[in-house]
Order: structure tokens, then sequence, then C-alpha cells
């Protein structure tokens, strides 16, 4: 698939700070790309590169191979959906989403069978005449969906659209969205800071931090094979802790060797060893050579969370049964589960 | 039971300086001097409907001219930066602390200043003693408060809107007229209301810039209680004023918003 967007080496600093650096992303058309990180890391500046809000003192952005960096907003063929939504509230539902169409000079008839369709794609029949005011965080979320979808951009940019709506209306929004996107066959570039709604979403995952690219991979690979303990933590909850590889596929933490899958480190180097809770096996501490003490438990609904004592490291454990506080047990860890990372310069712990 | 105490003095206020001579001018605009119920005063308007006429068309003009350069200025003014507009925001009221009459009265001395000039310069045109003498202190006097409400309702619109105009395709233009204009519709109506009430009865502007020849309907009220001591004349076109720019504004607050952009 050919790439409809490019960001080459954007440079972006407001007042000497820098919020972006080197920042290079291809997006494939009709993919569903999501940028998360904390907030404040650059995504929203991001978005704006792409959209022509903000003007890059360095680097290209390229749309369909062509170079935009120097095109205003109205001349780019992508559209937005705000965050907060920034609805016009002198119009009511109807001109907000005709708005696009009418600058465009859009004949009426047309203006009228395009609005009633994107109506009916976001659910919205019958809000035509509606204020927008009156309407709910929800409802208004879906006029400017409506709105920036009207004039049929190839991409959607879409800055953190469900935040504000509250979690069990987040859920069936981010059903919608990816009907409405799988509909429509466009590509949308979704912001987020919740790790989870990103995982569930997207083909791509972009995490950010402090303006730089973290990773850049599909959920699995972002979830399983995290390339710094950054994004092992930011994704999910994650063990993570000093360890040494000894040879490739070989690995030693907390006194003991496990096999693992990764190679290529060199022998005897110091790395840092990944767990996810739930990767963690309780077996009796006869069957293991890692034991540990269970600190505490805690239930989470689903599961149990325990926090475990072994030599030197707490290890966090979700599992569907559950240990007494004070309870030796052992820790299986198949390796696969073993996400091995450099140590990162300057981080050494 | 508090808050109604609170209200008080503004009630005695009200009823003091607002509603006793509102009664006191409609009671002398239908008597004669010795008290006598009369409708003679009303009946003398019609010699004033000219000056009447050319007060609405002065005040139209001038709040039309306040109307495009207030908003140009207001416009500019919420681009700058903070500290620019502060400045400016200075600038723009460090004139309103002095008072009226000695601003019309140095716009006066200015204008003869400039008549002298171009007298040597051998050009004969009058500056002063005409109607765009008038037009022009008119605009001076009251720009800022044609610039303050818009100002004002500019700097609360929301920049997203605005970007989510440009982002659905909007040029500046259309931005303008499609987003900020109607959006800052209620400024423009304050704006043009606190330059046109004041504009349509001053006579301190028309005095001192429009010699005699220029008399506005504030200059004949001012003349019937201060010259001919006629306050019962005075204050029947008083009353005649008062329920024409009434009217005025109430047709003018019927008006809904996208008619008064038509208009604009
Ligand atoms: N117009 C601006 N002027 C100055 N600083 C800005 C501007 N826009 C964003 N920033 C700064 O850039 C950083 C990244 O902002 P943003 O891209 O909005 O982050 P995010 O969307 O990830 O929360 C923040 O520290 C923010 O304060
Ligand atoms: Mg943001």
């Amino acid at each position: 698939m050919k790439n409809i967007i490019e960001l080459q080496n954007i440079h972006v600093s407001f007042d000497g700070e820098t919020i972006l650096d080197h920042f290079n992303l291809n997006i494939r058309d009709k993919e569903f790309v999501t940028l998360l990180g904390p907030s404040g890391c650059g995504k929203t500046t991001s978005l704006r590169a792409i959209a022509g809000f903000v003007q890059p003192q360095a680097g290209k952005v390229l749309f369909e191979g062509k170079d935009i960096t120097k095109l205003p907003p109205h001349k780019r063929q992508v559209n937005t959906v705000f965050q907060r939504y920034a609805l016009f509230s002198h119009y009511n539902v109807f001109e907000n989403i005709a708005f696009g169409l009418r600058i465009s000079k859009t004949p009426e008839k047309e203006i009228k069978e395009r609005v009633h369709e994107m109506l009916a794609l976001v659910n919205l029949k019958g809000f035509e005449n509606r204020n927008v005011a009156q309407l709910s965080g929800g409802q208004q979320q879906r006029v400017a969906i409506a709105r920036a979808l009207v004039n049929n951009p190839k991409v959607l940019l879409l800055d953190e659209p469900l935040a504000a709506l509250d979690l069990k209306l987040r859920k069936g929004m981010q059903n919608e969205l990816l009907r409405i996107q799988r509909q429509m066959g466009i590509t949308f570039v979704y912001v987020t800071h919740d790790q989870e709604e990103a995982l569930t979403m997207s083909d791509t995952v972009v995490v950010m931090k402090d303006g730089l690219i973290q990773q850049i991979g599909t959920p699995e690979d972002i979830y399983n094979e995290p390339t710094n303990p950054f994004v092992a933590d930011f994704i999910g909850e994650s063990n993570i802790l000093p360890g040494t590889m000894l040879k490739d596929y070989l690995v030693e933490f907390e006194g003991v060797e496990f096999p693992c899958v990764d190679a290529g480190f060199g022998e005897n180097v110091a790395v840092d060893v990944v767990v996810r809770p739930e990767d963690i096996k309780i077996r009796e501490p006869e069957e293991e050579a890692l034991h540990g003490v269970v600190e505490t438990v805690t239930f989470k609904g689903v599961h149990y969370e325990m926090m475990v004592r072994s030599a030197n490291y707490l290890w966090k454990i979700h599992s569907i049964t559950c240990r007494e506080p004070g309870t030796k047990i052992g820790m299986k860890i198949i390796p696969e589960y073993i996400h091995i990372m450099a140590k990162e310069a300057g981080t050494a712990n | 039971m508090k808050k109604h105490l609170i209200a008080v003095p503004y009630y005695v206020w009200a009823v003091v300086f607002i509603a006793v001579p509102l009664l006191m001018i409609g009671y002398c605009a239908f008597t004669d001097a010795s008290g006598a119920f009369t409708l003679e005063n009303i009946q003398q308007i019609t010699k004033y409907w000219p000056v009447m006429l050319r007060s609405l068309l002065y005040a139209a003009v001038a709040t039309a001219c306040c109307l495009v350069i207030g908003y140009l200025l207001a416009y500019c003014m919420a681009q700058q930066s903070e500290r620019t507009k502060t400045v400016l925001m200075i600038l723009l009221m460090l004139p309103m602390w002095i008072s009226f009459v000695l601003r019309t009265q140095a716009m006066q001395d200015l204008l003869d200043l400039v008549q002298n000039w171009l007298k040597a310069a051998g050009i004969d045109l009058q500056v002063r003693n005409n109607a765009l003498a008038v037009v022009l202190g008119l605009i001076y006097n009251y720009l800022p408060f044609m610039v303050l409400p818009i100002y004002t309702s500019l700097e609360k619109l929301d920049k997203r809107v605005i970007e989510a105009a440009e982002d659905l395709g909007a040029n500046r233009f259309n931005v303008f007229r499609k987003v900020i204009l109607p959006l800052t519709m209620p400024g423009v109506g304050s704006g043009i209301i606190m330059v046109f009430v004041p504009t349509i009865s001053t006579f301190v502007v028309s005095e001192k810039l429009g010699g005699a020849k220029f008399n506005l309907i504030g200059n004949v009220i001012q003349e019937q209680f201060l010259q001919v001591y006629n306050p019962n004349v005075g204050a029947a076109i008083s009353l005649v004023m008062l329920v024409l720019i009434l009217f005025i504004l109430i047709i003018f607050s019927f008006l809904d918003d996208e008619t008064k952009e038509g208009l604009l």
C-alpha cells in the first residue's frame, strides 16, 4: 500500500522550546493510525502539522507524494475533528455539517443529500434543525465528525475525540468510529492518551514521549515487544527489572536462568527484562526455580492482583486464582513472554 | 429580602434622576407657560423636521463610519500580542479621560490651524463649519464606544472555531463572513446603539465644528431651554426625539442577526 501522508524529519519548536524533533512518520492509505503518548508529548502538534495549523521549522509534510508543507489549512485535503468539537454555535446541526459544502459552492440539492447521508452515518437523523448548544457531548461529537467527513477527505484527523465522554459512551463511540472508517474507506489519524483505546482501535500505534517517537508498530507489536522501558510501562502494566543476556536465547534475572526468544544482544550484556503481570503463572515453589512470597492481594474484578517479593524485585502478577499473603509460590514464565530490551544510555538502574 | 435592600439606593436614584425628569418632560410638553393643557408645543414640531432629519442622517452616517473603522480597529487590536493590546487599549481610552467639550474645542482649533495653512498655500477650501466637520467630530468622539464592545466580542471568540472553518476549506474572507462576523454580531449591536443614541442628541460637536449653520436637534432643544426660555417646546421636541429613538431601537432589536449581517 502506498503512503498517503509522510512526515519527514519534522522539527517544531515554540519560543525556542523543542516540541517535535526528528519526527518521521509514514501513514498508509486507509490505515487507522493512532498517536499515543502522555499529555504534552506533542500529539496535537503533530496533528496540526498535518492539518497545516503548525508550520514546522524544518522537515517536510507530503500528501500523496506531493510536498504540502507550505500549503495553508484550507487548501489541504484533510479534515479535523477538534478536541472538544469547536462547533459553530451560530448555526444549527444542518448548517454545521453543510459548512464545507457551502464553502465549495455545492448545489443546494446536493448539499441536502450529502448532509442527510452524513446524519445517517453518525446516527443523528432528525436532528438537523437542533441548536448545537442543546446537544449532549456525544451528539456534539457526532456533529463534529459529520462536519469533517462531509467534504470527503482522504484523511480524517481526530484529536482525542472521545476524551470528554464518559466510559460507557466512549466504548460505544469507539466501535462507531471504526465502523465509519471502514464504511468511508479513508485514513484515520487518531490522537489519544488512552493506551487501551489505542490498542483496541488501531492498525498502527505510534508511541510518543517528549516529542520523540518511541515506537511504531501494530498493537500486538507494541504490547508484546516494547522497544524500551517507557513503552513497556506506558502500554499496560509491566514488570521491568534488570537482567543479563548470557548468550543468544538465554537470559538471567533474579539469579535464575531463563530460555528466551531474543538474540543479537551479545554475551553477558546488561539488559532490561519486561514481563507482563498476566504472563506469570503461579505454581508450587518446588516446581519452579523462581520463587517469591505473596505480600498483598487485591481483587480487580476480572482477576486478582498480587504483589510478590522475590530476592530483589517486587513482582506484579495478575491471575484468576489467588494465594493468601505470606504464601511462598513458584513463578513460571515461558520464553515467549520474556521481552528483552537493550539498556538505554543514561538510564542504568 | 437582603437583595432588595441593597437595590434600594438604585431605585431611589432611578426615581429621582430618571423617572421624575421623564414625567416632567411629559408634563411640560403638554402644558403652556401657565400650566394649562395644550397640544401647541407638539404641533410646533413640524418646524423642526428638517433639523431632526439632519440629526438622524448625521448620526446614521457617523455610526456607519464608526462601525467600519471601529471593526477594523478592533479586529487589528485583537490580533496583537497581549502587550501591544494593552498599549493600544490605553491609547484608545486616553482621549476619553479628557473632557468631551475640551476635546471638541481642540478639534475646532486644529481644524482652524489647517484652515490657515491651506489659506497660506493658496487653497480655498472650507474645512470647518460644514457637514463633514460635524460628522468627523462625531466619529472622532464616539469611535471608542464602537471599538470596545466589538473588541470584547472578538476577544471572546474561540480561536478553534476559526481553525475549524479554515479546516473545512474557508479562506480568510469566508472565515470572516461566515464565522467571525456572525459570532461578533452582539458586539456590533451594542456598538451601534452606544454610538447612535448619543450622536443623534449631541449639541457640542455641531456647535463647535458646524458653526451656526449645521445645527442638530440637540442645539434646538438647548436653545429652547437656555436662550428662548421656552422649556415647553424644548420638552416637546425632547419627547418626540425620545419616542423616535425608542422606535428605531425597537425595530433594530427585532431584526435577527442574519438581516443585520445583510444590512452590513
Ligand atoms: N502554540 C503554542 N505555543 C507554545 N507552546 C505550545 C503551543 N502549542 C503547544 N505548545 C506546547 O507544546 C507541547 C506539546 O503540546 P501538544 O502537542 O498539545 O501535546 P499533546 O497534544 O500531546 O498533549 C506542550 O508542552 C505545549 O505547552
Ligand atoms: Mg492534545
